[in-house]
């Protein structure tokens, strides 16, 4: 992983990486691929963002009887989605961690005002103390995002405990992070080269969920 | 591999480059095939081989064909045989090469269509009449073995084999030996005694010289393994810093310290050790996965297009097909993981296990896809501890075809000196360890040593639940 800006991670580019990327935005791929390859994409951001959790030392005793010094994982951890997209990042989250809790936000465009509008929210009752790792695969102008911190901050978790986790990022969206939330570690794939008028990242893998979901 | 180039002490000499080949020749009815086998009994190694130089019979044309069912056809005299085959044959197995032989069948006399593969001998034993009769084949033996049975034994030998086990009729086995056998044995069998090392009179039944030369058989052989084990000491003797370029430790990271506390804990649950196992595997899969080779455009240089309508840079493409092999046991632990990361992957076997006296390693079994000097390889093993498994199966790649630098070996638990032995047998070999310690394998089992865990092989029995 790379650190490109103070609590802005991103994972390490390699060619492997650059593959899997070329992968899911070629407009050809078939669904089937294009779920393995950001499921592979998403289970390298989850690995990531689990590594910004604490650890405490902690000794234990090895098969040939030996001490070794080693160390244990600390906090609890969540999970929390922004339906629809997010849901597709759950499995990966549970692949490395088998019996997370799953909070779910819905955050939908009102067709009127064209903002971000707050739907449904279910989170784990004591999510003020766990470490939040927030699920979206694409962060584009980061309207959504910010609304889901919001919800979270309003139930009492500290910015410095939400870890954001997403595939792709664009450049404004980054930038609303590094001005609105400082504390929160965002953790992505790549970061594009810019929004359309539609606000779609460019180049993009197109709608994300709607290629995971196929509607 | 151009082995002159590299340093001597750089080399790695597997047994079954130069077997031991044991030539032993007789007349026809003299106990070769007796002597033969009870020499296979005694050494008692499954990488042994008994290669008949029956084998190797010309195929007959229609004409010939014709008189052999008459007992017409003279297949005791050197020319019925193909030795130049046999001589190609044999170097190449002398060279430890992967080594076809033709198979005769007596019933249609030609060539079947099968063929006997053999690789990965450490021992030949090769009978027949004219074992010792070409001296460019001789040079190759070892050992060579002259079987001198009286010349009336082996007739009434032949006529009770041929007669009870053949059901030929006795008028065809006269003729033919009148004809053929008796002349050629004394012609050109009998003055091949010259060349041997070691005379048996009456074959089998003299158990004085059986035990002389199973003996000495014991003794060489003894001598080759303990040759082959002190080049794999001599190899991790080497002086040569670990050359980072080609072996990558995973960067520590919070989520791989505490997974390597739990599947260390000898307290964790089965469930757990497999869990993080994979956990653990995917890792390291994905870490060597950056070190195969990929390009930049598609073979047809056909752009790639996004949904956006935008063509995409900064493209990348896996170059030729992944295959995958483990050393059985403890490289299985990770074919879950790899499953579920290229699902189609052909995956080739190998069994290695070490002698338990001695450590020196065997190979047993290996079942390998086609490979060749193309293919990405990436070949598993849970621990490297003394190297000397994972020296023997990356020989064996390179013997089935593939390059040296495209092979990557993926391992969790390393020793320093393991890996050194590996990388100094074939420096090109990209390694990839999820941890490397510092404890020395000739301390085995020592318990006040910080890293006795790394000595000993613990992953796969805890993965496989039969700790």
């Amino acid at each position: 992983m790379t650190e490109v800006a103070k609590n802005i991670i991103q994972l390490r580019l390699t060619n492997q990486l650059r593959c899997l990327y070329t992968i899911i935005r070629d407009e050809n791929t078939k669904r089937a691929d294009f779920v393995f390859y950001s499921d592979r994409i998403i289970r390298l951001l989850v690995e990531e963002g689990l590594n910004q959790l604490p650890t405490k030392p902690k000794n234990v005793v090895t098969p040939t009887g030996a001490t070794f010094h080693g160390y244990e994982f600390e906090g609890k951890i969540c999970g929390v989605s922004i339906i629809r997209a997010g849901e597709s990042m759950e499995q990966g989250l549970r692949d490395c961690c088998r019996s997370v809790r799953l909070g779910k936000i819905l955050i939908q465009r009102d067709e009127e005002t064209a903002m971000p509008k707050l739907f449904y929210v279910k989170l784990p009752s004591d999510i003020s103390k766990r470490y939040v790792l927030l699920l979206d695969p694409l962060l584009a102008t980061g309207g959504s995002a910010s609304m889901a911190i919001e919800v979270l901050k309003q139930k009492g978790v500290p910015d410095e405990r939400i870890i954001f986790l997403n595939v792709l990022a664009s450049p404004e969206g980054i930038k609303v992070f590094q001005e609105k939330y400082p504390k929160i570690k965002v953790i992505t794939g790549m970061i594009d080269d810019g929004l359309n008028e539609h606000k779609y990242v460019l180049p993009g893998v197109g709608d994300f969920g709607d290629r995971y979901y196929c509607v | 591999m151009p082995d002159s180039l590299s340093a001597q002490a750089t080399q790695y000499i597997p047994p079954w480059k130069s077997p031991y080949i044991i030539g032993i020749a007789g007349f026809s009815g003299s106990g070769k095939t007796t002597v033969a086998q009870k020499i296979l009994q005694e050494i008692n190694e499954p990488w042994t081989v008994l290669m008949s130089m029956d084998n190797f019979y010309r195929p007959l044309t229609a004409e010939q064909r014709e008189k052999a069912f008459e007992n017409e056809f003279d297949f005791d005299k050197p020319d019925a045989l193909d030795l130049d085959l046999m001589c190609e044959c044999i170097k190449s197995l002398k060279e430890g090469k992967k080594t076809e032989i033709p198979v005769y069948s007596f019933a249609s006399h030609s060539r079947t269509n099968q063929k006997i593969t053999i690789y990965g001998v450490n021992v030949i034993i090769l009978e027949g009449l004219y074992t010792l009769y070409n001296p460019d084949l001789a040079k190759f033996m070892d050992c060579k073995v002259y079987v001198d049975t009286d010349l009336d034994i082996c007739y009434s030998r032949r006529l009770l084999r041929d007669i009870v086990e053949r059901g030929r009729d006795l008028e065809g086995i006269i003729k033919q030996w009148d004809k053929f056998v008796k002349p050629n044995s004394v012609r050109y069998v009998k003055p091949t005694m010259q060349s041997a090392d070691i005379i048996i009179p009456r074959g089998t039944d003299n158990k004085i010289a059986m035990d002389l030369l199973i003996e000495h058989i014991h003794r060489q052989l003894a001598a080759k393994s303990a040759e082959h084990l002190l080049q794999l000491k001599a190899l991790g003797k080497v002086e040569k810093p670990i050359d980072y370029n080609k072996v990558h430790v995973l960067p520590s990271t919070n989520q791989l310290e505490g997974m390597k506390t739990i599947l260390l804990d000898r307290d964790t649950p089965y469930d757990s050790f497999i869990f993080y196992f994979n956990r653990v595997a995917s890792i390291l899969i994905s870490h060597a996965l950056d070190f195969i080779e990929y390009v930049p455009s598609r073979a047809d240089n056909r752009p790639v297009i996004s949904p956006t309508g935008l063509i995409v840079k900064d493209t990348m493409f896996i170059k030729d097909e992944i295959i995958a092999v483990d050393i059985i046991r403890a490289g299985d632990c990770f074919i879950p993981s790899l499953k579920k990361m290229i699902p189609g992957v052909k995956v080739g076997k190998l069994l290695i296990q070490s002698d338990s006296r001695t450590g020196e390693p065997h190979l047993h079994t290996e079942k390998l896809p086609a490979l060749n000097t193309d293919c990405n390889l990436l070949l598993f093993d849970a621990q490297v501890i003394s190297g000397a498994a994972a020296t023997m199966a990356i020989k064996v790649l390179l013997d089935y075809g593939v390059s040296e630098e495209r092979v990557v070996m993926c391992t969790y638990l390393a020793t320093e000196a393991g890996v050194k032995r590996i990388s100094n047998a074939f420096p090109k070999v990209t390694i990839v360890v999820g941890s490397l310690g510092t404890s020395d394998p000739s301390r085995k089992g020592v318990d006040h040593d910080m890293d006795s865990w790394m000595a000993n092989r613990f992953i796969d029995a805890r993965y496989f639940g039969t700790d």
